[in-house]
């Protein structure tokens, strides 16, 4: 039961963010909401199935440029079009590649994924009469429930309907989510994940499930891409390079993998330090960025809840 | 009228505080209508990739700038106070961006170099309501489509602009050319530049015939394959728009196999990284452009002759037009900041800053440049033949061509291919 | 006409012969250790900014024009005993968990190293100047080539060579060879695995920094050069084959003249047909031309 209100409380705090906490700050939530979308599909691969993918941000990418795409191009502004339109694009892309993928496990599933995101990016990057290559598309401001709110600034719409939109659509994602773990289908994937020998003799299609969760994780990535690239304004193929699939995978890791709610721990945390460091040390965050990595996979590898887990006996569930 | 400026500034403070007995400068040189405190500017720099070197010597440039303006008092008596983020991909800096206005609550922001970066900051920009001087980035989609009339937006010169000064100078200095290669980044200042360059050339030497053209992307570091395409060629000319480490390496990786003992070299944006361009590898005999400075210009003021001497001092390099954008943007906030004051007697708003801008000119590290009024950047270009008559291990130019912005930029409204289809040659 | 076809080929050997030292350090590891180093093309950056500094230094104290390879490879050689410190330091915490931790240690190193290396040498594109020509050009076939290319060249054969022989031929050769193929078995017979690893890392790094070295006077050591080359060592490894040593020998000479060859015809594709192959290979033969089965289900 304290779980529960401990979430509660949660998502109170955070719906309560921009009455209390300064512009800047506000603005800072909304790719760790985004984020949060996309490392609950990841941590579906990583944590449950025990596969780690190190090509996500090409399905990112896929749900930011269905947004540029669909505002600037084809003049649809309705961000409930967009998100499906990403989630439906998101899976088609993810089954060819998803069934390529799952037939291997660990390093080549890792080299895998990361040669299709490298391939998505030097499409996106060399046909830039389609793409607009290194300049990439504007994503507009999209019309949120039919709101087109054009009239109020843009920062105003960001700290406002579109920051409780991105809340709506995370606790909704993270609620579709659970039920999936906690599901004959959770169950399934977990036991693959433990011993793939066991599974299939139990009758589990050890592939079939693996695709699954490939195709739920790209959802959710492309979902959580198309809300990442409205704040930008404009989507571009740096969303889509080898080291901001390792970045995904290293915020899920800090949070902790073997938890529910770790990676989007992880995800906030990640995003706050790295705002932090960039201000504190411009010339050498990415050296305590790499060290603070390091330290986390040698001492602590179940990341901050596996800390958290360590300090606190197990109760029961 | 700036040097008496700064002499009554002197007097007034000298003054105050032999009255005070005590250092306190800022309080001292108040002024009307001016707080004691710094005003902050924030700059963002690259400072990691391909793009480092020309971000760290914008930065450097505008350090210079805001170490000099404090020797001399601040702006109206005001200390300047830089405050730098990053300038990486557009997401990020986008943040780091929101956070120098919402956060650090800076007065303007000077910088942007990148040309996706710049595309996301305009929209940023216009909607933060701050003025934003950018340093370079700008090319034809980001002034045609995405920012045609803004309002807090400052862009670069159009990044074409030296392709075009290029594309004009080549019939002058080499005759007879018939065939042309090009390579440059596999990106949109690559693209650009190439089809500017094309277009120009095609209105003075109307049967040019364009044999190869490559773009390999930003990073690589063999050219060997693409130099032997580009011998294949046979071409007359090759016209080659790197900017950065890559130009160095073709250009050595070219002498290796005597490229331009056969073939004509135009270099349209090598300023970038010119000091490393040695004479062992260097040719005579290239068309080479500088951007909007050459560090050894004889013509030079006084200003760009102690700048090169203290930067050479300091860092053991010689500087890059960069330095030139960064201390020209700086400098016009500083030159606006004073106009608006003349008339409001108080300082002024971000808004007012804007409107002073506008048509606004200075005196930079190259000479006076200024701000259009559709707030693009006016100034000259440096083009030259390479020689290796100076006191240096790496080639410079002589004779040097200065083209302006007059000549070789669009005209505000304009389309790119319009205007140079419509020149009288 | 052949002029042609030997500039394109030469300068793909060029390519491959530096792509298979950086390959051949990851191929050691991997095969050793089964750790897929993200950082080799860090340290491969590393080995070039070293390099550049020892010629420099060399230039500065007088050294002879004609002798500058030999501060240079000695500089790369030597800054491979960073890769003991990075194995006994960081590495060996993690040998008994998930591959994916391991990778993702070494994804963390390429962090540090970036920032390390700029804090170092700064963001100015750094090189060894007109040194490159020092040793002229020959014609072969007609094709102009910088002899420093064919030296290059024959030091990565010779050191393919030789790591071939230290394979096949010498004792510790049989014991790393036997501890790829099985690392248990080989501890049971007594094989001292702690020594063992920090050898093969730091063989594995030499190469890489060796190779940065040597590459370093055709061209210029520039900021994230390392996360650049990362994207085609691992196509190597990928074609070639995971942990083979000849695979990283023919994968490099694939990519290398596939991608001066793709230059030479058809521009557009270049990087694009090498992942594509990257991406064939995984699918159709996931061991790649000379690795050992790929763990599948």
């Amino acid at each position: 039961m304290t779980g529960r209100l401990g979430l509660a409380v949660a998502v109170a705090a955070v719906a309560a963010v921009p009455s209390v906490a300064p512009t800047y700050h506000v603005l800072l939530m909304l790719p760790f909401m985004a984020y949060g979308v996309v490392l609950l599909g990841l941590n579906l691969l990583f944590g449950y199935t025990g596969l780690v993918s190190f090509g996500h941000a090409l399905f990112i990418g896929i749900g930011a440029y269905t947004g540029a795409f669909l505002t600037s191009n084809f003049g649809v502004r309705s961000l409930e079009a967009i998100v499906l339109t990403a989630a439906l694009l998101g899976a088609v892309v993810a089954a060819p590649v998803a069934t390529l993928c799952v037939r291997y496990v660990k390093i080549y599933f890792g080299m895998l994924t990361l040669a299709f995101g490298m391939v998505f990016y030097t499409f996106v990057l060399k046909f830039y009469r389609l793409t607009g290559g290194d300049e990439g598309i504007p994503y507009l401001r999209p019309s949120l429930l039919g709101f087109g709110l054009e009239g109020i600034p843009k920062t105003d719409y960001l700290t406002g309907p579109y920051y409780y939109y991105s809340l709506v659509v995370l606790v909704l994602a993270a609620a579709v989510m659970w039920r999936i773990v906690r599901s004959p289908f959770g169950l399934c994937l977990k036991t693959i994940r433990d011993n793939p020998a066991k599974a299939e003799t139990l009758g589990i299609g050890v592939g079939r499930y693996r695709w699954y969760a490939f195709m739920i994780s790209a959802v959710y990535a492309s979902v959580g891409g198309a809300l990442l690239g409205a704040p930008i304004g404009n989507v571009d193929p740096t969303l889509v390079y080898w080291t901001h699939s390792g970045n995904i995978v290293f915020m899920t890791l800090l949070g902790g993998f073997a938890s529910f709610f770790g990676p989007i721990l992880g995800a906030f945390v990640f995003i706050y330090l790295e705002d932090f460091l960039k201000s504190l040390a411009p010339s050498y965050w990415r050296l305590i960025f790499g060290a603070l990595l390091a330290a986390i996979v040698i001492f602590a590898p179940g990341g901050l809840m596996g800390l958290v887990r360590r300090a606190r006996p197990l109760r029961a569930a | 009228m700036r040097a008496s400026r700064r002499d009554f500034l002197k007097g007034i403070g000298a003054a105050a505080v032999a009255a005070a007995g005590a250092p306190a400068i800022v309080s001292a040189q108040a002024r009307k209508g001016v707080p004691s405190d710094p005003v902050k500017l924030g700059v963002l720099a690259i400072r990691a990739g391909i793009a480092a070197p020309v971000g760290t010597a914008g930065l450097r440039g505008t350090e210079w700038w805001a170490d000099r303006v404090n020797n001399g008092g601040g702006i109206l008596g005001r200390k300047v106070q830089l405050v730098v983020e990053e300038e990486s991909n557009p997401k990020d800096t986008v943040e780091r961006y929101r956070k120098l206005v919402l956060q650090e609550k800076v007065d303007v922001v000077l910088g942007g170099i990148s040309t996706g970066v710049t595309l996301a900051l305009g929209t940023v920009a216009e909607d933060l309501a701050t003025p934003w001087l950018s340093w370079d980035g700008t090319t034809q989609k980001g002034v045609e489509e995405t920012m045609p009339n803004p309002k807090w937006a400052f862009k670069s010169v159009d990044n074409e602009v030296e392709a075009i000064v290029a594309g004009m100078l080549t019939p002058k200095y080499f005759k007879g050319i018939k065939t042309v290669a090009g390579i440059g980044n596999d990106y949109s200042y690559g693209h650009d530049c190439w089809q500017s360059y094309q277009a120009v050339l095609k209105r003075y030497i109307p049967d040019v015939k364009f044999v190869l053209e490559l773009f390999p992307k930003l990073g690589v570091t063999d050219f060997t394959s693409h130099i032997a395409a580009i011998q294949q060629s046979k071409a007359d000319l090759l016209m080659c728009s790197f900017w950065s480490g890559d130009a160095t390496i073709i250009m050595k990786q070219a002498a290796a196999v005597g490229l331009f003992k056969t073939m004509k070299g135009v270099f349209t944006t090598v300023g970038g990284v010119h000091d490393s361009l040695k004479k062992d590898f260097t040719p005579e005999g290239l068309l080479l452009g500088y951007n909007t400075m050459y560090f050894d210009d004889p013509k030079g003021s006084p200003l760009l002759k102690q700048f090169v001497r203290e930067y050479k001092a300091k860092y053991n390099e010689y500087p890059p037009y960069e330095c030139d954008h960064a201390y020209f943007n700086a400098e016009s906030y500083k030159a606006a900041v004073e106009k608006a004051y003349a008339s409001a007697q108080e300082w002024p708003s971000k808004a007012q800053v804007v409107k002073a801008l506008e048509g606004i000119e200075v005196e930079s590290l190259s000479g006076r440049r200024g701000w259009r009024e559709d707030h693009v950047q006016m100034c000259n270009f440096y083009q030259g033949l390479t020689t290796h008559k100076n006191a240096y291990d790496f080639a410079t130019i002589n004779p040097i061509e200065v083209v302006s912005t007059k000549q070789a930029m669009k005209p505000a409204g304009a389309k790119l291919f319009d205007w140079i289809n419509s020149w009288k040659i | 006409m052949i002029q042609h076809v030997v500039s394109v080929l030469m300068s793909g050997i060029f390519h491959a012969s530096i792509l298979f030292l950086v390959s051949a350090g990851l191929q050691v590891v991997f095969g050793v250790q089964k750790i897929f180093n993200l950082a080799c093309g860090s340290f491969y950056a590393l080995g070039a900014y070293v390099g550049v500094s020892a010629v420099q230094a060399y230039a500065a104290a007088g050294g002879p024009p004609a002798f500058f390879i030999v501060p240079l490879v000695l500089g790369g050689l030597l800054i491979g005993i960073v890769g003991v410190v990075v194995e006994r330091g960081l590495l060996r915490f993690v040998y008994d968990r998930d591959e994916t931790f391991q990778l993702l240690l070494t994804f963390a190193l390429v962090l540090m190293l970036e920032d390390a290396i700029r804090l170092t040498w700064g963001t100015s594109p750094l090189s060894t100047g007109g040194m490159y020509l020092v040793y002229g050009q020959v014609r072969i076939l007609g094709a102009a080539v910088p002899v420093y290319n064919l030296i290059v060249i024959a030091a990565s054969l010779a050191i393919a060579v030789g790591i071939g022989a230290l394979l096949t031929r010498t004792a510790f050769g049989r014991i790393i060879r036997a501890a790829a193929g099985n690392r248990e078995m080989a501890e049971a017979l007594g094989v001292d695995m702690r020594r063992l690893y920090a050898v093969v890392f730091t063989l594995g790094t030499a190469l890489g920094t060796i190779g940065g070295a040597l590459v370093i006077p055709a061209t210029a050591a520039m900021s994230e050069m390392g996360i650049e080359l990362i994207v085609e060592a691992f196509a190597v490894v990928v074609i070639g084959g995971l942990g083979s040593m000849r695979g990283a020998f023919v994968g490099a000479l694939v990519v290398g003249v596939l991608r001066a060859v793709a230059i030479s015809v058809y521009p557009e594709l270049e990087m694009l047909l090498i992942y594509l192959i990257v991406i064939a290979v995984l699918v159709l033969r996931p061991r790649g031309l000379f690795g050992a089965a790929a763990t599948a289900t």
